[in-house]
């Protein structure tokens, strides 16, 4: 489904990809691993279209990503959850949803409904804080909406970058539990995190990265009891 | 524009509706109240590239005064149609905002000021250094316009509410649009522009769009000021009125469509005030906005709250 061959990439004269390839199929969940600083990010913003590989290919559903803008890569179903500040802090919660609906132009009120119907059957909370603002939700719950607003686009693959990163332990288990979810509808995941023992147990495959290259690759279960994932990652 | 929510703008609507006829309103507080009115309703414009989407244009100046040109030059020529002096007025300043927006918009903050700020200087200079409309002079001496044949914009009570229809009409078009899809996706931009791409917007055209709707509401204005003022000159787009416009948005209150109104009319009845005591005026103007700014950091327009004390949103 997402395919990338030989991706190099960097900032201005700095390279930081020294050709990638990784390979996700459809109704996977693949987790991309690695310490800080090994490129996971700077991948993830190359398949957005936030930074033009120097060399290779990112093909999605055979369709050729390199070259096209973020926009447009969003329109194709590649979904995005950055880290960190992840919702408009300005906006309610609807707000907030509602601008999920980019892919339809002029979303139909029906439209709109339904998918709201469909992302309250998964994450009920938002319901309840739907006209509050971005802002005056939790860490967990903005995450949560982070994920939600990229199902109201019926994107068809996510891409989440350390969803897990500063929440506390009881989060993380939701969050494992969001992702879980996600698989079960039929949506692909690439999640890329630090926290390698919860990915890899929601995971079905994984790549661990060092210093721009893929170093590993498996299935969770081997990546799981490998000593290369402890010499590596240090779990 | 829930009809529950609209009526404190209805309110005010008529109190200034009302407002010609008390005595106090004399002739000259006529024409002021049309120039108070007018740069508030043209700052209103401008917020919505300020307040709501984040770029603060540095040429609006030079929408305002194409517009004013282009009824200029048709009075000049004896048509004095007043509707079609607004038409030529959307396709001119159309026309050139859809070239600055196209280019303004690639470049982003700071950038994307200094592009505005230089396309309309290049305009200025035109209309300033070249015989083609009149020079340094403008075209003076113009006729005043009509609605229809028999009835001429030709005292200052009929431009009062002239001006005043044309910032109702505003409001309510801005109102509707940051209250749309396309005004959530603006404040979407505003606070994060990398976010809106990947959820899916191209960015760059929603950008244009704001600036091209911002671009004909102040255009629009400009192309009324003829029919007060009988001129058109160079100066009206001079980047000092470019930089007026930004203070104006600023102390009203950045974001708020209202506050801008009250910033451009405080603003404007404040200078004539001042500037009729006083060759120093912006000195008196300076320490005022300075106040302003390090005491009511929400603009005039914030200062509601101490009488509602209801929560409220900058955005909304």
């Amino acid at each position: 489904m997402l395919r990338l061959r030989e991706i190099h990439a960097g900032y201005g004269a700095t390279p930081i990809l020294f050709g990638v390839s990784l390979e996700i199929r459809a109704g996977e969940a693949v987790a991309l691993l690695g310490r800080n600083g090994m490129g996971k990010t700077t991948l993830m913003k190359a398949v957005m279209g936030f930074l033009r590989p120097w060399r290779g290919t990112i093909e999605f559903d055979g369709r050729l990503l390199t070259g096209l803008t973020p926009h447009e890569i969003a329109r194709l179903g590649v979904g995005f959850v950055p880290e960190n500040r992840r919702i408009f802090p300005g906006l309610t919660v609807r707000e907030n949803l509602e601008l999920g609906l980019s892919a339809a132009p002029r979303p139909s009120a029906a439209l709109r409904r339904q998918r709201l119907e469909e992302v309250f059957q998964h994450f009920p909370r938002l319901r309840e804080r739907l006209d509050q603002l971005g802002q005056t939700l939790s860490g967990g719950e903005q995450q949560m909406l982070a994920i939600a607003r990229v199902m109201m686009a019926g994107a068809r693959i996510i891409l989440m970058d350390e969803p897990t990163q500063g929440l506390a332990p009881a989060l993380v288990r939701h969050i494992r539990q969001m992702i879980q979810e996600l698989k079960r509808l039929g949506v692909t995941v690439l999640l890329v995190e630090q926290n390698a023992r919860m990915a890899l147990n929601v995971c079905d495959r994984g790549y661990i990265m060092e210093k721009g290259l893929i170093v590993f690759e498996g299935p969770a279960k081997e990546l799981r009891e490998s000593p290369v994932t402890r010499e590596k990652l240090g779990v | 524009m829930s009809s529950a929510r609209s009526w404190p703008a209805l309110v005010v609507l008529a109190a200034l509706a009302a407002l010609p006829l008390t005595p106090f309103m004399t002739k000259y507080y006529m024409l002021l109240g049309f120039d108070a009115l007018l740069f508030g309703a043209v700052a209103m414009s401008l917020d919505l590239l300020m307040g709501y989407t984040g770029l603060v244009s540095f040429g609006h100046a030079a929408f305002f005064g194409l517009g004013a040109y282009a009824t200029a030059v048709l009075l000049e020529r004896g048509v004095l149609s007043l509707w079609l002096g607004l038409g030529f007025a959307v396709l001119v300043v159309g026309l050139y905002a859809l070239i600055v927006a196209y280019f303004a918009t690639t470049r982003r903050g700071i950038y994307f000021a200094l592009l505005t700020l230089v396309f309309a200087e290049v305009v200025y200079t035109f209309f300033r250094y070249t015989q083609t409309f009149g020079g340094s002079d403008g075209i003076q001496g113009l006729p005043a316009p009509y609605l229809w044949p028999g009835l001429a914009i030709d005292t200052p009570a009929r431009n009062y509410y002239l001006i005043l229809a044309y910032l109702a009409l505003a409001y309510a078009a801005c109102r509707v649009l940051v209250g749309s899809h396309f005004g959530r996706v603006l404040v979407a931009i505003r606070e994060n522009e990398d976010r809106a791409r990947f959820l899916g917007y191209n960015v760059q055209r929603y950008k244009m769009g704001v600036c091209v709707i911002s671009a004909l509401l102040t255009g629009l204005g400009g192309a009324l000021y003829p029919g007060r003022a009988a001129y058109a000159t160079p100066d009206l787009m001079l980047w000092t009125v470019s930089g007026e416009l930004i203070i104006m948005v600023m102390i009203g209150g950045l974001g708020t469509l209202v506050g801008p109104v009250i910033g451009g009319a405080f603003f404007i009845i404040l200078q004539e005030k001042v500037s009729s005591y006083v060759d120093w005026y912006f000195i008196v103007i300076g320490l005022v906005l300075i106040a302003i700014v390090l005491f009511m950091p929400r603009g005039l327009f914030g200062l509601r709250r101490l009488l509602t004390l209801r929560p409220w949103r900058a955005t909304a």
